[in-house]
Protein backbone atom coordinates (compact mmCIF):
# COMPACT_ATOMS: atom_id res chain seq x y z
CA UNK A 1 0.00 0.00 0.00
CA UNK A 2 2.68 2.56 1.03
CA UNK A 3 4.71 1.46 -2.40
CA UNK A 4 1.58 2.89 -4.44
CA UNK A 5 2.62 6.65 -3.28
CA UNK A 6 5.95 6.06 -2.51
CA UNK A 7 6.29 5.09 -6.57
CA UNK A 8 4.45 8.57 -7.21
CA UNK A 9 6.78 10.28 -5.38
CA UNK A 10 9.91 8.74 -6.60
CA UNK A 11 8.42 8.99 -11.06
CA UNK A 12 7.81 12.33 -10.06
CA UNK A 13 10.84 13.69 -8.69
CA UNK A 14 12.12 11.49 -11.78
CA UNK A 15 10.25 13.45 -14.39
CA UNK A 16 10.40 16.95 -12.58
CA UNK A 17 11.27 19.86 -15.03
CA UNK A 18 11.20 17.06 -17.69
CA UNK A 19 8.23 16.96 -19.00
CA UNK A 20 4.94 18.93 -18.83
CA UNK A 21 2.80 19.03 -16.06
CA UNK A 22 -0.29 17.23 -17.78
CA UNK A 23 2.00 14.65 -18.64
CA UNK A 24 3.82 14.32 -15.47
CA UNK A 25 0.39 14.00 -13.71
CA UNK A 26 -0.54 11.00 -16.10
CA UNK A 27 2.78 9.33 -15.86
CA UNK A 28 2.55 9.34 -11.94
CA UNK A 29 -1.43 8.41 -11.67
CA UNK A 30 -0.38 5.62 -14.12
CA UNK A 31 2.36 4.01 -11.73
CA UNK A 32 0.45 4.60 -8.66
CA UNK A 33 -3.06 2.36 -10.07
CA UNK A 34 -0.59 0.00 -11.70
CA UNK A 35 0.90 -0.56 -8.05
CA UNK A 36 -2.52 -0.69 -6.50
CA UNK A 37 -3.22 -2.97 -9.14
CA UNK A 38 -0.87 -5.59 -8.67
CA UNK A 39 1.42 -4.50 -5.67
CA UNK A 40 0.55 -7.11 -2.90
CA UNK A 41 2.69 -9.44 -1.48
CA UNK A 42 1.65 -12.85 -1.17
CA UNK A 43 1.91 -15.32 2.01
CA UNK A 44 0.56 -18.67 1.14
CA UNK A 45 3.64 -20.95 2.43
CA UNK A 46 4.17 -22.18 -1.03
CA UNK A 47 6.76 -21.61 -3.67
CA UNK A 48 4.84 -19.40 -6.49
CA UNK A 49 7.49 -18.98 -8.91
CA UNK A 50 8.17 -22.57 -8.57
CA UNK A 51 4.82 -23.69 -9.32
CA UNK A 52 4.67 -20.97 -12.09
CA UNK A 53 7.92 -22.39 -13.80
CA UNK A 54 7.16 -26.02 -14.11
CA UNK A 55 3.37 -24.64 -15.90
CA UNK A 56 5.42 -22.56 -17.89
CA UNK A 57 5.13 -23.53 -21.67
CA UNK A 58 8.75 -22.72 -22.25
CA UNK A 59 9.47 -24.95 -19.52
CA UNK A 60 9.85 -27.76 -22.52
CA UNK A 61 12.93 -25.82 -23.49
CA UNK A 62 16.58 -26.71 -23.09
CA UNK A 63 17.36 -25.53 -19.45
CA UNK A 64 21.14 -24.88 -20.40
CA UNK A 65 20.76 -23.03 -23.51
CA UNK A 66 18.01 -20.51 -21.55
CA UNK A 67 20.71 -20.29 -18.36
CA UNK A 68 23.71 -18.83 -20.24
CA UNK A 69 21.22 -16.85 -22.82
CA UNK A 70 19.38 -15.01 -19.80
CA UNK A 71 22.67 -14.67 -17.71
CA UNK A 72 24.22 -12.98 -21.07
CA UNK A 73 21.14 -10.72 -21.16
CA UNK A 74 21.54 -9.76 -17.55
CA UNK A 75 25.68 -8.79 -17.97
CA UNK A 76 24.82 -6.71 -20.84
CA UNK A 77 21.84 -5.15 -18.88
CA UNK A 78 23.61 -4.32 -16.17
CA UNK A 79 26.68 -2.89 -18.46
CA UNK A 80 24.66 -0.25 -20.64
CA UNK A 81 25.12 3.15 -20.08
CA UNK A 82 21.98 4.04 -21.27
CA UNK A 83 18.53 3.91 -19.93
CA UNK A 84 16.80 2.71 -23.51
CA UNK A 85 18.60 -0.85 -23.92
CA UNK A 86 17.47 -2.15 -20.78
CA UNK A 87 13.96 -0.80 -21.31
CA UNK A 88 13.36 -2.05 -24.44
CA UNK A 89 14.65 -5.71 -22.84
CA UNK A 90 12.31 -5.02 -19.97
CA UNK A 91 9.26 -4.71 -22.24
CA UNK A 92 10.91 -7.81 -24.78
CA UNK A 93 10.95 -10.17 -21.96
CA UNK A 94 8.09 -9.38 -20.61
CA UNK A 95 5.80 -9.55 -23.47
CA UNK A 96 8.40 -13.21 -23.84
CA UNK A 97 7.34 -14.76 -20.38
CA UNK A 98 3.48 -13.21 -20.16
CA UNK A 99 2.96 -14.52 -24.37
CA UNK A 100 5.11 -17.72 -25.03
CA UNK A 101 5.42 -18.59 -20.67
CA UNK A 102 2.09 -18.16 -20.32
CA UNK A 103 2.36 -16.51 -17.08
CA UNK A 104 -0.61 -14.77 -16.33
CA UNK A 105 -0.30 -10.58 -16.38
CA UNK A 106 -1.90 -9.52 -13.09
CA UNK A 107 0.51 -12.40 -11.81
CA UNK A 108 3.23 -11.23 -13.57
CA UNK A 109 2.52 -7.38 -12.22
CA UNK A 110 2.38 -8.70 -8.52
CA UNK A 111 5.71 -10.54 -8.88
CA UNK A 112 7.08 -7.15 -10.12
CA UNK A 113 5.69 -5.42 -7.19
CA UNK A 114 7.97 -8.08 -4.82
CA UNK A 115 11.37 -5.66 -5.39
CA UNK A 116 9.47 -2.45 -6.02
CA UNK A 117 9.97 -1.52 -2.38
CA UNK A 118 13.32 -1.50 -2.36
CA UNK A 119 13.80 0.16 -5.43
CA UNK A 120 11.16 3.00 -4.34
CA UNK A 121 13.01 3.70 -1.20
CA UNK A 122 16.39 3.58 -2.48
CA UNK A 123 15.50 5.74 -5.76
CA UNK A 124 14.40 8.02 -3.61
CA UNK A 125 17.75 8.62 -1.71
CA UNK A 126 19.50 8.60 -5.41
CA UNK A 127 17.30 11.29 -6.49
CA UNK A 128 16.71 13.49 -3.58
CA UNK A 129 20.31 15.02 -2.05
CA UNK A 130 21.34 16.86 0.94
CA UNK A 131 23.16 20.64 0.25
CA UNK A 132 24.15 23.17 2.21
CA UNK A 133 23.77 26.14 -0.98
CA UNK A 134 20.94 25.55 -2.89
CA UNK A 135 22.01 24.29 -6.53
CA UNK A 136 20.88 26.87 -9.12
CA UNK A 137 20.23 23.69 -11.38
CA UNK A 138 17.95 22.34 -8.87
CA UNK A 139 14.31 21.20 -10.44
CA UNK A 140 12.61 20.31 -7.01
CA UNK A 141 14.06 21.62 -3.44
CA UNK A 142 12.74 21.94 0.22
CA UNK A 143 14.27 23.41 2.85
CA UNK A 144 16.21 20.91 5.70
CA UNK A 145 17.51 21.67 9.00
CA UNK A 146 19.48 25.15 7.82
CA UNK A 147 20.35 23.23 4.14
CA UNK A 148 18.23 21.87 1.41
CA UNK A 149 17.19 18.81 -0.06
CA UNK A 150 17.11 18.81 -3.69
CA UNK A 151 16.80 16.88 -7.28
CA UNK A 152 18.98 18.00 -9.67
CA UNK A 153 19.02 16.61 -13.52
CA UNK A 154 22.60 14.65 -12.77
CA UNK A 155 20.72 12.85 -9.95
CA UNK A 156 17.72 12.35 -12.32
CA UNK A 157 19.68 11.15 -14.88
CA UNK A 158 21.29 8.65 -12.90
CA UNK A 159 18.28 7.55 -11.02
CA UNK A 160 16.67 6.95 -15.01
CA UNK A 161 19.89 4.92 -16.06
CA UNK A 162 19.94 2.92 -12.24
CA UNK A 163 16.01 2.22 -12.29
CA UNK A 164 15.66 1.02 -16.03
CA UNK A 165 18.83 -1.44 -15.54
CA UNK A 166 17.18 -2.84 -12.74
CA UNK A 167 14.00 -3.17 -14.23
CA UNK A 168 15.85 -5.21 -17.12
CA UNK A 169 17.86 -7.10 -15.01
CA UNK A 170 14.63 -8.11 -12.80
CA UNK A 171 13.13 -9.36 -16.13
CA UNK A 172 15.45 -11.23 -17.35
CA UNK A 173 15.84 -12.76 -13.78
CA UNK A 174 12.20 -13.85 -14.04
CA UNK A 175 12.23 -14.76 -17.48
CA UNK A 176 14.75 -17.56 -16.42
CA UNK A 177 13.38 -18.38 -12.91
CA UNK A 178 9.52 -18.59 -14.36
CA UNK A 179 10.29 -20.84 -17.52
CA UNK A 180 12.63 -22.78 -15.75
CA UNK A 181 12.26 -25.54 -12.39
CA UNK A 182 15.11 -25.50 -10.23
CA UNK A 183 15.52 -28.62 -10.03
CA UNK A 184 16.73 -28.75 -13.98
CA UNK A 185 19.12 -25.29 -12.95
CA UNK A 186 20.84 -27.45 -10.26
CA UNK A 187 21.79 -29.70 -13.11
CA UNK A 188 23.01 -27.08 -15.37
CA UNK A 189 25.60 -26.08 -11.97
CA UNK A 190 26.98 -29.73 -11.93
CA UNK A 191 27.16 -29.50 -15.93
CA UNK A 192 29.21 -26.06 -15.74
CA UNK A 193 31.63 -27.59 -12.86
CA UNK A 194 30.33 -25.97 -9.53
CA UNK A 195 31.80 -28.39 -6.82
CA UNK A 196 29.49 -30.90 -6.08
CA UNK A 197 29.27 -30.94 -2.81
CA UNK A 198 27.60 -27.42 -3.04
CA UNK A 199 25.42 -29.22 -6.22
CA UNK A 200 24.48 -31.79 -3.64
CA UNK A 201 23.93 -29.28 -1.14
CA UNK A 202 21.48 -27.45 -3.18
CA UNK A 203 19.71 -30.36 -4.50
CA UNK A 204 18.89 -31.85 -1.26
CA UNK A 205 18.09 -28.27 0.47
CA UNK A 206 15.85 -27.89 -2.33
CA UNK A 207 13.79 -30.84 -1.44
CA UNK A 208 13.75 -30.47 1.98
CA UNK A 209 12.69 -26.95 1.61
CA UNK A 210 8.92 -28.62 0.54
CA UNK A 211 8.83 -31.04 3.83
CA UNK A 212 9.92 -28.07 6.03
CA UNK A 213 7.07 -25.81 4.32
CA UNK A 214 4.44 -28.71 4.99
CA UNK A 215 5.68 -30.03 8.39
CA UNK A 216 5.18 -25.95 9.25
CA UNK A 217 1.96 -25.10 7.41
CA UNK A 218 0.77 -28.17 10.12
CA UNK A 219 2.43 -26.50 12.89
CA UNK A 220 0.83 -23.06 12.25
CA UNK A 221 -2.42 -24.54 11.95
CA UNK A 222 -2.47 -26.31 14.76
CA UNK A 223 -1.17 -23.67 16.91
CA UNK A 224 -3.64 -21.24 15.41
CA UNK A 225 -6.72 -23.07 16.43
CA UNK A 226 -4.83 -23.67 20.14
CA UNK A 227 -5.49 -19.82 20.07
CA UNK A 228 -1.66 -19.33 19.87
CA UNK A 229 -1.44 -15.57 18.05
CA UNK A 230 -3.44 -13.69 20.18
CA UNK A 231 -1.79 -10.77 21.00
CA UNK A 232 2.07 -9.97 19.59
CA UNK A 233 3.58 -11.13 22.70
CA UNK A 234 1.89 -14.78 22.33
CA UNK A 235 2.45 -14.89 18.88
CA UNK A 236 5.94 -13.93 18.99
CA UNK A 237 6.35 -16.87 21.53
CA UNK A 238 4.67 -19.20 19.42
CA UNK A 239 6.13 -18.08 16.47
CA UNK A 240 9.45 -19.14 18.53
CA UNK A 241 8.75 -22.58 19.71
CA UNK A 242 7.36 -23.60 15.96
CA UNK A 243 10.77 -22.64 14.39
CA UNK A 244 12.55 -24.88 17.22
CA UNK A 245 10.17 -27.46 17.00
CA UNK A 246 10.55 -27.36 13.12
CA UNK A 247 14.37 -27.96 13.34
CA UNK A 248 14.41 -30.31 15.77
CA UNK A 249 12.12 -31.98 13.58
CA UNK A 250 14.02 -31.46 10.46
CA UNK A 251 16.98 -32.94 12.06
CA UNK A 252 15.09 -35.98 12.88
CA UNK A 253 13.71 -36.23 9.51
CA UNK A 254 17.42 -35.82 8.22
CA UNK A 255 18.12 -38.93 10.61
CA UNK A 256 15.56 -41.05 9.17
CA UNK A 257 16.58 -40.06 5.59
CA UNK A 258 20.23 -40.60 6.16
CA UNK A 259 19.19 -44.18 7.48
CA UNK A 260 16.84 -44.58 4.49
CA UNK A 261 19.86 -43.75 1.83
CA UNK A 262 22.25 -45.75 3.80
CA UNK A 263 20.06 -49.20 3.28
CA UNK A 264 19.98 -47.84 -0.41
CA UNK A 265 23.78 -47.98 -0.93
CA UNK A 266 24.64 -44.68 -0.64
CA UNK A 267 28.04 -44.43 -0.96
CA UNK A 268 28.44 -40.35 -0.59
CA UNK A 269 27.21 -39.58 -4.10
CA UNK A 270 23.30 -38.87 -5.61
CA UNK A 271 22.74 -38.81 -9.02
CA UNK A 272 19.22 -38.07 -10.14
CA UNK A 273 17.98 -38.72 -13.99
CA UNK A 274 17.21 -35.48 -16.13
CA UNK A 275 15.52 -35.90 -19.19
CA UNK A 276 17.17 -34.44 -22.61
CA UNK A 277 15.72 -31.38 -23.96
CA UNK A 278 17.05 -30.19 -27.17
CA UNK A 279 17.44 -26.62 -27.93
CA UNK A 280 14.73 -25.25 -30.40
CA UNK A 281 14.53 -22.98 -33.24
CA UNK A 282 11.53 -20.80 -31.61
CA UNK A 283 14.01 -20.67 -28.13
CA UNK A 284 17.01 -19.85 -30.56
CA UNK A 285 14.65 -16.79 -31.39
CA UNK A 286 13.20 -15.70 -28.00
CA UNK A 287 16.44 -15.29 -26.82
CA UNK A 288 18.94 -14.22 -29.89
CA UNK A 289 16.97 -11.72 -30.64
CA UNK A 290 17.33 -9.46 -27.64
CA UNK A 291 20.77 -10.45 -27.53
CA UNK A 292 21.33 -8.88 -30.84
CA UNK A 293 19.28 -6.10 -29.95
CA UNK A 294 21.04 -5.18 -26.73
CA UNK A 295 24.29 -5.60 -28.54
CA UNK A 296 23.47 -3.17 -31.33
CA UNK A 297 22.14 -1.27 -28.53
CA UNK A 298 24.85 -0.98 -26.45
CA UNK A 299 27.28 -0.03 -29.49
CA UNK A 300 24.74 2.67 -30.57
CA UNK A 301 24.65 4.51 -26.99
CA UNK A 302 27.98 3.90 -25.67
CA UNK B 1 -11.63 21.73 19.55
CA UNK B 2 -14.44 21.15 17.52
CA UNK B 3 -15.93 17.66 16.78
CA UNK B 4 -14.96 18.32 13.22
CA UNK B 5 -11.32 19.50 13.58
CA UNK B 6 -11.50 15.96 16.17
CA UNK B 7 -12.02 14.32 13.25
CA UNK B 8 -9.67 15.70 11.33
CA UNK B 9 -7.24 15.82 14.46
CA UNK B 10 -7.62 11.98 14.62
CA UNK B 11 -7.85 11.44 10.66
CA UNK B 12 -4.64 12.77 10.17
CA UNK B 13 -3.00 10.88 13.06
CA UNK B 14 -4.41 7.43 11.29
CA UNK B 15 -3.28 8.33 8.24
CA UNK B 16 0.33 9.49 9.28
CA UNK B 17 0.72 6.36 11.14
CA UNK B 18 -1.01 4.14 8.26
CA UNK B 19 1.56 5.80 5.63
CA UNK B 20 5.05 6.41 7.48
CA UNK B 21 4.80 2.98 9.06
CA UNK B 22 6.83 0.51 6.08
CA UNK B 23 4.23 -2.50 5.20
CA UNK B 24 6.57 -5.10 3.58
CA UNK B 25 10.19 -4.79 5.90
CA UNK B 26 11.74 -7.29 4.20
CA UNK B 27 15.17 -8.45 4.98
CA UNK B 28 17.63 -5.96 2.88
CA UNK B 29 19.10 -7.72 -0.15
CA UNK B 30 20.32 -5.28 -2.66
CA UNK B 31 17.78 -6.00 -5.94
CA UNK B 32 18.59 -7.50 -9.05
CA UNK B 33 20.50 -5.03 -11.72
CA UNK B 34 20.83 -2.18 -9.38
CA UNK B 35 24.42 -2.21 -8.59
CA UNK B 36 27.56 -1.67 -11.54
CA UNK B 37 29.35 -4.12 -12.99
CA UNK B 38 32.55 -3.19 -11.64
CA UNK B 39 31.03 -3.91 -7.68
CA UNK B 40 29.71 -6.78 -8.56
CA UNK B 41 32.40 -8.33 -9.40
CA UNK B 42 34.36 -7.07 -6.43
CA UNK B 43 32.09 -8.27 -4.11
CA UNK B 44 32.10 -11.57 -5.06
CA UNK B 45 35.94 -11.48 -5.11
CA UNK B 46 36.09 -10.10 -1.79
CA UNK B 47 33.40 -13.54 -0.72
CA UNK B 48 35.84 -16.05 -2.37
CA UNK B 49 38.34 -16.64 0.09
CA UNK B 50 35.26 -17.11 2.21
CA UNK B 51 33.27 -19.82 0.39
CA UNK B 52 36.48 -21.43 -0.46
CA UNK B 53 36.94 -21.98 2.89
CA UNK B 54 33.87 -23.41 3.54
CA UNK B 55 33.43 -25.64 1.35
CA UNK B 56 36.77 -27.11 2.28
CA UNK B 57 35.77 -27.35 6.21
CA UNK B 58 32.37 -29.07 4.79
CA UNK B 59 33.96 -30.84 2.34
CA UNK B 60 36.29 -32.46 4.96
CA UNK B 61 33.23 -32.48 7.43
CA UNK B 62 31.52 -35.21 5.21
CA UNK B 63 34.17 -37.30 4.50
CA UNK B 64 34.21 -38.02 7.91
CA UNK B 65 30.83 -37.96 8.72
CA UNK B 66 28.39 -38.60 5.91
CA UNK B 67 25.42 -37.97 7.93
CA UNK B 68 26.53 -34.56 8.21
CA UNK B 69 25.67 -33.74 4.58
CA UNK B 70 21.92 -34.39 5.39
CA UNK B 71 22.29 -32.03 8.90
CA UNK B 72 23.78 -29.38 7.01
CA UNK B 73 21.49 -29.78 3.86
CA UNK B 74 18.36 -29.60 6.71
CA UNK B 75 20.25 -26.71 8.12
CA UNK B 76 19.77 -25.09 4.83
CA UNK B 77 16.30 -25.40 4.45
CA UNK B 78 15.88 -24.62 7.76
CA UNK B 79 17.24 -21.20 7.28
CA UNK B 80 15.87 -20.55 3.54
CA UNK B 81 12.11 -21.30 5.28
CA UNK B 82 12.31 -19.02 7.63
CA UNK B 83 13.58 -16.51 5.59
CA UNK B 84 10.73 -17.01 3.52
CA UNK B 85 7.33 -16.78 6.40
CA UNK B 86 5.82 -14.24 7.79
CA UNK B 87 6.79 -12.87 11.22
CA UNK B 88 4.50 -11.27 13.93
CA UNK B 89 5.65 -7.39 14.05
CA UNK B 90 3.94 -4.73 15.55
CA UNK B 91 2.34 -2.80 12.77
CA UNK B 92 0.62 -5.51 10.89
CA UNK B 93 3.43 -5.36 8.16
CA UNK B 94 4.99 -8.25 6.65
CA UNK B 95 8.77 -8.75 8.02
CA UNK B 96 10.88 -11.88 7.40
CA UNK B 97 13.74 -13.02 9.29
CA UNK B 98 17.15 -13.31 7.86
CA UNK B 99 17.95 -16.43 10.03
CA UNK B 100 21.55 -16.62 9.44
CA UNK B 101 22.56 -15.65 12.98
CA UNK B 102 21.13 -18.50 14.24
CA UNK B 103 22.55 -20.24 11.35
CA UNK B 104 26.10 -18.85 12.47
CA UNK B 105 25.45 -19.74 16.48
CA UNK B 106 24.46 -23.35 15.75
CA UNK B 107 26.34 -24.49 12.80
CA UNK B 108 29.21 -21.92 12.68
CA UNK B 109 30.56 -19.15 10.27
CA UNK B 110 32.23 -21.30 7.89
CA UNK B 111 29.21 -23.46 6.96
CA UNK B 112 27.62 -20.61 6.92
CA UNK B 113 28.69 -18.72 4.68
CA UNK B 114 28.13 -21.40 2.07
CA UNK B 115 24.78 -22.72 3.34
CA UNK B 116 23.59 -18.55 2.71
CA UNK B 117 24.95 -18.66 -0.82
CA UNK B 118 23.21 -21.42 -1.86
CA UNK B 119 19.85 -19.84 0.39
CA UNK B 120 20.38 -16.49 -1.31
CA UNK B 121 20.35 -18.24 -4.85
CA UNK B 122 17.27 -20.11 -3.82
CA UNK B 123 15.91 -16.87 -2.87
CA UNK B 124 16.37 -15.01 -6.05
CA UNK B 125 14.90 -17.55 -8.21
CA UNK B 126 12.27 -18.89 -5.76
CA UNK B 127 11.15 -15.73 -4.29
CA UNK B 128 12.18 -13.09 -6.09
CA UNK B 129 14.44 -11.21 -3.21
CA UNK B 130 18.27 -10.35 -4.01
CA UNK B 131 19.42 -11.45 -7.75
CA UNK B 132 22.31 -13.15 -9.68
CA UNK B 133 24.09 -10.14 -10.20
CA UNK B 134 24.44 -8.67 -6.87
CA UNK B 135 24.90 -12.61 -5.40
CA UNK B 136 28.09 -11.38 -4.62
CA UNK B 137 27.37 -8.21 -2.66
CA UNK B 138 24.61 -9.62 -1.02
CA UNK B 139 26.31 -12.84 -0.02
CA UNK B 140 29.30 -10.60 1.97
CA UNK B 141 26.58 -8.77 3.65
CA UNK B 142 24.01 -11.75 4.91
CA UNK B 143 26.00 -14.72 4.65
CA UNK B 144 29.97 -13.37 5.81
CA UNK B 145 29.82 -10.26 7.90
CA UNK B 146 26.84 -10.28 9.82
CA UNK B 147 27.18 -14.30 11.22
CA UNK B 148 30.74 -13.42 11.39
CA UNK B 149 30.06 -10.68 14.07
CA UNK B 150 27.27 -13.10 15.18
CA UNK B 151 29.87 -15.53 16.17
CA UNK B 152 32.40 -13.31 17.79
CA UNK B 153 29.73 -11.43 19.95
CA UNK B 154 28.29 -15.32 20.96
CA UNK B 155 31.98 -16.31 21.65
CA UNK B 156 32.63 -13.18 23.52
CA UNK B 157 29.50 -13.16 25.50
CA UNK B 158 30.36 -16.79 26.44
CA UNK B 159 33.66 -15.55 28.01
CA UNK B 160 32.00 -12.57 29.63
CA UNK B 161 29.53 -15.26 31.37
CA UNK B 162 26.95 -13.18 30.00
CA UNK B 163 22.95 -14.93 30.86
CA UNK B 164 22.89 -17.55 28.27
CA UNK B 165 19.44 -16.33 26.34
CA UNK B 166 20.55 -12.52 26.72
CA UNK B 167 24.23 -13.31 24.80
CA UNK B 168 21.82 -14.97 21.87
CA UNK B 169 19.58 -12.52 21.19
CA UNK B 170 22.46 -9.31 21.46
CA UNK B 171 24.47 -11.91 18.99
CA UNK B 172 21.25 -11.99 16.61
CA UNK B 173 20.18 -7.86 17.14
CA UNK B 174 24.10 -7.14 16.46
CA UNK B 175 24.08 -9.39 13.36
CA UNK B 176 21.53 -8.20 11.58
CA UNK B 177 22.27 -4.35 12.22
CA UNK B 178 25.62 -5.23 10.59
CA UNK B 179 23.98 -6.33 7.71
CA UNK B 180 21.94 -3.36 7.71
CA UNK B 181 24.79 -1.45 7.92
CA UNK B 182 26.93 -3.23 5.37
CA UNK B 183 24.30 -3.49 2.96
CA UNK B 184 24.42 0.62 3.12
CA UNK B 185 27.64 0.82 2.77
CA UNK B 186 27.72 -1.46 -0.37
CA UNK B 187 25.17 0.97 -1.49
CA UNK B 188 27.09 4.48 -0.72
CA UNK B 189 29.65 3.39 -2.68
CA UNK B 190 28.62 2.58 -5.52
CA UNK B 191 26.05 5.54 -5.56
CA UNK B 192 27.99 8.58 -3.39
CA UNK B 193 26.31 11.47 -3.63
CA UNK B 194 27.36 14.67 -5.60
CA UNK B 195 28.30 16.91 -2.68
CA UNK B 196 28.96 15.12 0.29
CA UNK B 197 30.38 11.92 -1.33
CA UNK B 198 30.20 8.69 -0.25
CA UNK B 199 29.91 9.57 3.58
CA UNK B 200 26.73 11.60 3.10
CA UNK B 201 25.31 9.23 0.82
CA UNK B 202 25.73 6.60 3.69
CA UNK B 203 23.57 8.44 5.93
CA UNK B 204 21.21 8.62 3.81
CA UNK B 205 20.58 4.93 2.72
CA UNK B 206 20.88 4.01 6.83
CA UNK B 207 18.04 6.73 7.58
CA UNK B 208 16.01 5.78 4.72
CA UNK B 209 15.80 2.00 5.61
CA UNK B 210 16.03 2.41 9.26
CA UNK B 211 12.58 2.61 9.88
CA UNK B 212 11.96 -0.79 8.49
CA UNK B 213 15.73 -2.31 10.03
CA UNK B 214 15.99 -1.34 13.17
CA UNK B 215 12.78 -2.96 14.61
CA UNK B 216 13.30 -6.27 12.50
CA UNK B 217 17.10 -6.46 13.86
CA UNK B 218 14.90 -6.56 17.51
CA UNK B 219 12.36 -8.99 16.57
CA UNK B 220 15.28 -11.27 14.81
CA UNK B 221 17.12 -11.15 18.20
CA UNK B 222 13.93 -11.94 20.28
CA UNK B 223 13.18 -15.01 17.54
CA UNK B 224 16.64 -16.50 17.93
CA UNK B 225 15.97 -16.35 21.95
CA UNK B 226 12.92 -18.18 21.75
CA UNK B 227 14.50 -20.65 19.04
CA UNK B 228 17.22 -21.56 21.25
CA UNK B 229 15.18 -21.69 24.19
CA UNK B 230 12.61 -24.20 22.46
CA UNK B 231 15.40 -26.63 21.08
CA UNK B 232 16.91 -26.37 24.62
CA UNK B 233 13.58 -27.61 26.45
CA UNK B 234 12.54 -30.04 23.14
CA UNK B 235 15.61 -30.96 21.42
CA UNK B 236 18.50 -31.74 23.17
CA UNK B 237 19.85 -34.85 21.77
CA UNK B 238 19.47 -32.82 18.66
CA UNK B 239 21.38 -30.02 19.77
CA UNK B 240 24.33 -32.11 21.19
CA UNK B 241 24.07 -34.03 17.69
CA UNK B 242 25.10 -30.87 16.10
CA UNK B 243 27.61 -29.37 18.24
CA UNK B 244 29.54 -32.99 17.87
CA UNK B 245 29.32 -31.80 13.95
CA UNK B 246 30.16 -28.50 14.80
CA UNK B 247 32.92 -29.32 16.51
CA UNK B 248 34.01 -31.32 13.34
CA UNK B 249 33.50 -28.06 11.21
CA UNK B 250 36.51 -26.50 13.71
CA UNK B 251 38.70 -29.20 13.85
Amino acid sequence: MIAAPLAGLVFFSLFAGQLPPMWMAAVCLLVVFLFLLGGSHRHDSMLTLDVYARRSQLCRENAAFKTVGSLCLLVMCVCSSSPIPPLCLFLFLSIVTVAAGGVKLREYFSLLGLPAMFLMLSGLTLLWDFYQKLPKEAVLFLPFFGGWLAVVPAAQALGMLVLSRALGAVSCLYFLSLSTPLSELLSVLRRAHVPDIVVELAVLIYRYIFILLATFRDMKHSAASRLGYQGLKRSLCTTGLIYGALLANSFRRAGACFDAMESRCYTGQIVFFTPKKQVTGKLICLLGFPLAGMLAGIWLFS
Amino acid sequence: MTTVEKKIMSFSIVAGLVFCVPQTALAMHIMEGYLPPAFCIGWGAICLPFLAAGVITIRQLVQQHRKSILLLAMAGAFVFVISSLKIPSVTGSCSHMTGTGLGAILFGVPATSVLGLIVLVFQALLLAHGGLTTLGANTFSMAIAGPLLTWGVYQAGKKLRLPKLFNVFLAAMLGDLLTYCVTSVQLALAYPSAEGGMWSSMMEFLAVFAPTQLPLAIIEGILTMLVMMGLETYAKSELHELCCAKGGLFK
